[in-house]
């Protein structure tokens, strides 16, 4: 697993990064602040980020909101500061896990762990809910067209789909995209 | 928001009640093993679970596994217990959070904050899935000779799916 850290304090930055490393996982980026690391989460495309929160230019909160809204991840905060305000903000974000400063290798390890197993349920639930909403749109689509193909050209059913199936294999192109060619043309 | 916590050692249970009640949450429930856990949670209905892993009667890791079966909800391990099977199988019964004893009180509330948003994230997926995931589908598969073949695809109960054709 491949992680990118954020931290100023360049012996907090090292000691993270040998507590990580001693536990197999990969530190394939290191920001020394929130800039760095929206910057080098874009460039390095790490499965997982744990980040400061007091850094300069930008903090960790933000640069968390602005690494998700550009690609969803796994993040753990770590903060010397742990009042409600700031953990909410966090919360809202979308980080995962939130440890105290100093952190503890013994609950670093477990936070990212978790990190990880409840992201990827997240996603694959996600992504399932999506393609079934894009199948459900294709069939509605195609149901539009074929009936619209009944009504303007007197078609039967079964033609009206041959003739859809037909224009999609002979332009190399999705039923959908046919079908919604079709609904703007004829409706 | 309604915390259900169980800890044999009434100590640490005295402790953690303080804690959490110092940062404004409500402590529903006390149970002082796994069993008593579970039960709790269906009578309390808590928003979030804090459950020790070495319990009598039923273990913290299988009193969760049970406890989100029955309705889902973000649960926190708090445990002694730091070796990777462990931590890996707390993870597998589908915790949010895992905290290191003896644990620091800087740690509770953030732990139980970001559980909670993220839980909230993944029913609301599941949601979406559910409420798109039709229980019936018919559609037009085409057959070697042109002609349309109508299918039917129909979710059972149980989840499994049935795939016939039809005569429309």
């Amino acid at each position: 697993m491949r992680v990118l850290i954020a931290e100023d304090e360049t012996l907090i930055r090292l000691d993270l990064k040998g507590m990580l490393e001693s536990a197999g996982l990969q530190v394939c980026a290191e920001a020394r602040d929130g800039v760095e690391a929206v910057e080098l989460a874009d460039s390095e495309s790490p499965d997982l980020a744990v980040l400061d929160v007091k850094m300069p230019r930008l903090d960790g909160i933000e640069a968390a909101r602005r690494i998700l809204d550009e690609r969803p991840m796994p993040i753990v905060i770590v903060s010397a500061f742990t009042e409600r305000s700031l953990v909410r903000r966090a919360a809202e974000a979308g980080v995962y896990g939130y440890l105290a400063k100093p952190f503890r290798e013994e609950d670093l390890l477990p936070a990212i762990a978790t990190a990880r197993a409840r992201f990827d349920q997240l996603s694959a639930v996600r992504e399932q809910a999506d393609t079934l909403a894009d199948a459900l749109a294709a069939r509605k689509a195609i149901e539009r067209a074929k009936g619209l193909l009944m009504e303007h050209q007197g078609l039967s059913e079964q033609d009206a789909f041959v003739r859809l199936r037909r224009a999609s294999q002979t332009s190399g192109r999705p039923m959908r995209v046919i079908a919604e060619a079709i609904i703007e043309t004829l409706s | 928001m309604k915390i259900l916590i169980a800890e044999d050692e009434t100590l640490i249970r005295l402790d953690l009640r303080a804690i959490l009640e110092r940062h404004g949450f409500t402590v529903c429930a006390e149970a002082r093993d796994g069993v008593e856990a579970v039960e709790l949670a269906r009578s309390t209905q808590p928003d979030a679970a804090l459950l020790d892993v070495r319990m009598p009667n039923l273990d913290g890791i299988e009193a969760a596994r049970r406890i989100y079966a029955e309705r889902p909800l973000p649960i926190v391990m708090l445990t002694a217990f730091r070796d990777r099977a462990t931590v890996g199988k707390a993870v597998a019964a589908g915790v949010f959070g895992y905290l290191l004893k003896p644990f620091r009180e800087g740690d509770v509330a953030p732990a139980l904050y970001a559980a909670t948003a993220r839980h909230a994230e993944l029913l609301a997926a599941r949601r979406r899935l559910g409420t798109e995931q039709p229980k019936r589908i018919d559609l037009d598969l085409p057959s070697p000779s042109g002609h349309a073949w109508p299918v039917r695809i129909e979710r059972a109960e149980d989840g499994s799916l049935d795939v016939r054709v039809v005569q429309r």
